[in-house]
């Protein structure tokens, strides 16, 4: 069957905050600016837009109101504005109120937010606008011209569990394009493939994420206050692990909470799906969901290295924006908004270049002068180290983000962390447990049994992901399961069982006890934390058929 | 009057429409019931006795097409004036019903998982929002409204039947209304199993352990007369083929009996079968959700106690 090409002027890869800023933003530029409208195109992997986006959310309305100043009379999904402010450190039983707000987590004036409606509304404006949306297509790799990006090849569609081709098979379309966008969110796969062909990472701090595992709850009338926003540290994780929880409390008795984990914890038996469940048994959360009913899970990884780790963001036709640059203040925990504004900036770039005719990096890298002259660089430079000193633990974490408020970053150097998977321990290394002796049997993993009320093991949560794809289709997890079978669960006890917040992974043992990985591929949540935390980097994860995933309604 | 479309292929009737038979008789209110069977043939015999029961003989139904159908029922209505036509919701009535409506200009109360009252005054519920609401629904107007009973909602075996009478053939022409040729049927190269339309289900899950143990439940299985099915373990690693496969991922069912080999219950399993008249549940592990929605359950190795049912099964059928 012969593949299909689309020619467009500007591809956006990725229908999020950024691509569909970008997307309006190129649409705006085409009205105001005159000359010939470009011809946009943009793909999004999920059925329908928004089904794939997942996020706490609070909103800092700067980028948004740059964008689409009438966003309100537009009817922007705004769901409540910040109202009442908590801050805890949480130990076992307590939680301790911090006296005062620290100033970066002080949200008055920003929007609680479902991120999944966000983005449908912002499809609608992108729509409205007349741009051409393609929902259901995942970009499957990225066409190359020597060092130049000349476009993206969509998956095929209809292929076998075996690769062979069922009678629905069509080949994936190549769509071509002067200029590439990529917004393909947190660890996107063809950003990690633009890195590392064009070695786009040269130079910069290795990337960090962590992982947030989040539930949508309907909670009994009058439990807490919409509008009402409280931050955790502390329990259930130790000094050493990076992250805290989130409650935010919604209209409708619907609140929004979740645990960020930092995927560079040491703990080879550490599971932050049982931190989650731990977090959710603590008094005050416990206390909040009594009586309430579980409406949606969702789990997402996100980028948190902050702006020494933003790779090179311009190649020759393409650019970056978005999650998949690492636009994301940790210390805020905001990044829809940069995601937005590196989406405006990247879309005026590229206008720009095609009215010039000049589409090669040199033409493009105005983009990097627009983004250190935005309120990018303004907020993201002076924490730029906040994440590395979380990687020393808690408390020097806490100092230095406080002294790099202080100074506003000014006097401090650049602080630098390894990749966060080489911060995993062995068994023996961690526990002192030699796992290659036959009596050796893993430390307990913290985990308590769940009760199907307050909490649920992961395939039942999987089942309130909404997750679906066709069974019969090629696993999209690429393991080299030779490490599975030899030095992994002696080595880790085969950690990929435990960050996996869909029960993807699964060891499974014959007879005589030799270890075998079942990928249950069609629970994937497209949460892309198995690619970045797996210490021997040997899964890769690939986007399956378009349309398949998450469905992430209100998340 | 209430006219029930009864569906047939090759001569054989499709169980789910005594489902369809079931709720009208539910809904009539000492009113008559005309069944319609496009195509007549054998089947009417089987209906005679649950209402009147209607045929149209005409060689553009021997197989179906949208177009002889819609023209088909149409035509029905137009000469039997009901006020209600109902109809088991199968892929066939979601392909024809809208059409059907459509050319009626008759409201279509689509997927019907139960109704209020009886004779006019009757209400239809319907989920909505893949089933997280339920609607309560009265059509208007005054033509007749198309009802479809979603399969496994109504008992077939709550059919009563009157004094059989000979069926009656109604002329309705259908050479002018057909646009379509039908292809020799898709045989597909292993027969696909459509487990919605299995009276008994054998289910087994992981606690099978291997590949080589399910003969265990097809014993069970050929004993009891029963499909084999399984979670989704199962046909992921190639053990049973995929269409096998009951659960959120696979097909959705609701047999009379239901039998549970080994399955823990895994919410995207019960999606598919909590619909069972009556569930059988052999787990090891007392605490597995399975045991929550089972009428019966055997906390125990089902490689003991399985075998022994079949046995018994076997002994009791001679």
């Amino acid at each position: 069957m012969e593949r299909e090409t689309l020619d467009v002027d500007v591809l956006i890869v990725g229908g999020g905050p950024a691509g569909l800023a970008a997307a309006i933003r190129l649409s705006q530029l085409a009205k105001t600016r005159g000359g010939d409208a470009p011809s946009i195109a943009v793909i999004e992997k999920a059925r329908e837009a928004g089904a794939h986006l997942l996020s706490g959310a609070v909103l800092d309305l700067s980028a948004l109101a740059e964008l689409l100043p009438d966003y309100r009379a537009l009817g922007a999904p705004l769901l409540a504005m910040v109202g009442r402010e908590r801050v805890y450190f949480l130990t076992e039983h307590r939680a301790l109120r911090a006296p005062l707000i620290p100033p970066p987590l002080a949200n008055h004036g920003n929007a609680l937010v479902s991120l999944n409606q966000l983005g449908r509304w912002l499809a609608a404006q992108a729509e409205a606008a007349g741009i051409d949306l393609f929902t259901g297509f995942a970009g499957q790799q990225v066409l190359l011209d020597g060092q130049r990006v000349i476009g993206v090849r969509a998956g095929d569609r209809g292929r076998g569990k075996h690769g062979e081709e069922k009678a629905t098979f069509e080949p994936g379309v190549d769509i071509h394009a002067k200029v590439t966008i990529f917004c393909d969110g947190v660890r996107g796969n063809l950003t990690k493939q633009l890195r590392r062909d064009l070695a786009l990472g040269q130079g910069r701090e290795p990337e960090q994420f962590a992982i947030g595992l989040k539930e949508l709850w309907e909670v009994p009338e009058g439990r807490i206050e919409t509008g009402t926003v409280m931050h955790t540290l502390g329990h259930p994780l130790r000094h050493e692990e990076f992250g805290g929880g989130f409650i935010y409390a919604l209209p409708d008795r619907l609140l929004s909470l979740g645990l960020v984990v930092g995927l560079d914890y040491h703990d080879p038996l550490f599971d932050p799906h049982v931190a989650f469940n731990r977090f959710k048994r603590h008094p005050l959360l416990a206390r909040l969901l009594d009586g309430a009913r579980l409406v949606r899970y969702g789990a997402k990884a996100l980028p948190e290295g902050g702006w020494n780790t933003v790779p090179r963001v311009y190649a020759d036709g393409a650019l970056i924006a978005g999650d998949a640059g690492s636009f994301v203040n940790s210390v805020r925990l905001k990044g829809i908004h940069l995601a937005m504004r590196t989406g405006m900036l990247a879309a005026e770039t590229a206008f720009e270049a095609l009215q010039r005719g000049d589409t090669s990096a040199a033409g493009l890298s105005s983009y990097q002068q627009r983004l250190e002259a935005s309120p990018v660089r303004t907020e993201l430079e002076p924490v730029r180290s906040v994440h590395q000193a979380f990687s020393h633990g808690l408390v020097p974490g806490l100092l230095f983000a406080g002294a790099a408020m202080l100074t506003r970053g000014h006097w401090l150097g650049n602080l630098h962390s390894a990749s966060g998977h080489t911060h995993m321990r062995t068994l023996r290394w961690y526990y002192g447990i030699d796992m290659a002796s036959p009596t050796a049997t893993p430390a307990a993993t913290r985990a308590v049994p769940p009760d199907r009320v307050l909490t649920f093991d992961k395939v039942t949560n999987v089942h309130f992901a909404g997750t679906a794809h066709d069974e019969d289709q090629p696993a999209h997890l690429l393991v080299h399961t030779e490490v599975c079978t030899s030095i992994c669960g002696t080595e880790y006890g085969h950690p990929c069982t435990r960050f996996c917040p869909a029960n993807v992974y699964e060891i499974l043992r014959d007879a005589s006890g030799a270890p075998r990985l079942q990928i249950n591929a069609s629970n994937c949540v497209h949460c892309k934390t198995c690619d970045i935390m797996d210490p021997y980097g040997v899964i890769t994860w690939v986007p399956p058929e378009g349309g398949g995933g998450p469905q992430y309604t209100g998340m | 009057m209430i006219l029930v479309v009864a569906e047939q292929r090759a001569g054989a009737l499709n169980r789910a429409s005594w489902e369809a038979v079931a709720c009208a008789q539910q809904l009539a209110a000492g009113e008559p019931i005309a069944i319609l069977l496009p195509g007549g043939g054998d089947a009417a015999t089987a209906l005679a006795g649950a209402g009147e029961v209607l045929t149209i003989e005409d060689s553009a139904l021997a197989s179906y097409t949208p177009d002889a159908q819609v023209a088909a029922v149409a035509g029905a209505i137009a000469q039997t004036s009901p006020r209600l036509v109902v109809m088991a919701h199968t892929y066939q009535a979601r392909d024809y019903a809208p059409r059907l409506a459509a050319r009626l200009r008759a409201p279509l109360v689509a997927d019907v998982v139960g109704v209020k009252g009886t004779g006019a005054g009757a209400t239809f519920l319907r989920p909505m929002f893949q089933g997280k609401l339920v609607a309560e629904v009265a059509p208007q107007g005054d033509g007749p409204a198309i009802v479809t009973c979603q399969i496994g909602a109504f008992r077939a075996d709550a059919v009563t039947k009157g004094t059989p009478a000979a069926a009656r053939a109604l002329s309705v022409p259908l050479e002018a209304a057909s646009r379509q040729t039908v292809e020799p049927p898709f045989q597909e190269a292993r027969q696909a199993v459509d487990l919605g339309q299995a009276e008994r289900i054998v289910a087994v899950g992981r606690g099978i352990k291997a590949q080589d143990q399910i003969a265990v439940a097809e014993k069970l299985a050929a004993a009891m007369g029963a499909e084999i099915a399984a979670s989704r373990p199962i046909c992921d690693n190639g053990w049973l083929p995929m269409d096998r496969q009951v659960g959120s991922s696979g097909q959705t069912v609701a047999p009379k009996l239901y039998v549970a080999l080994g399955i823990s219950g895994a919410i995207q399993h019960l999606v598919g079968m909590k619909g069972s008249r009556t569930i059988v549940a052999i787990n090891k592990d007392a605490d597995a959700p399975i045991f929550e929605v089972a009428d019966y359950g055997i906390v125990g190795d089902l490689f003991d106690i399985v075998p022994a049912m079949t046995a018994e099964i076997e002994k009791q059928s001679h």
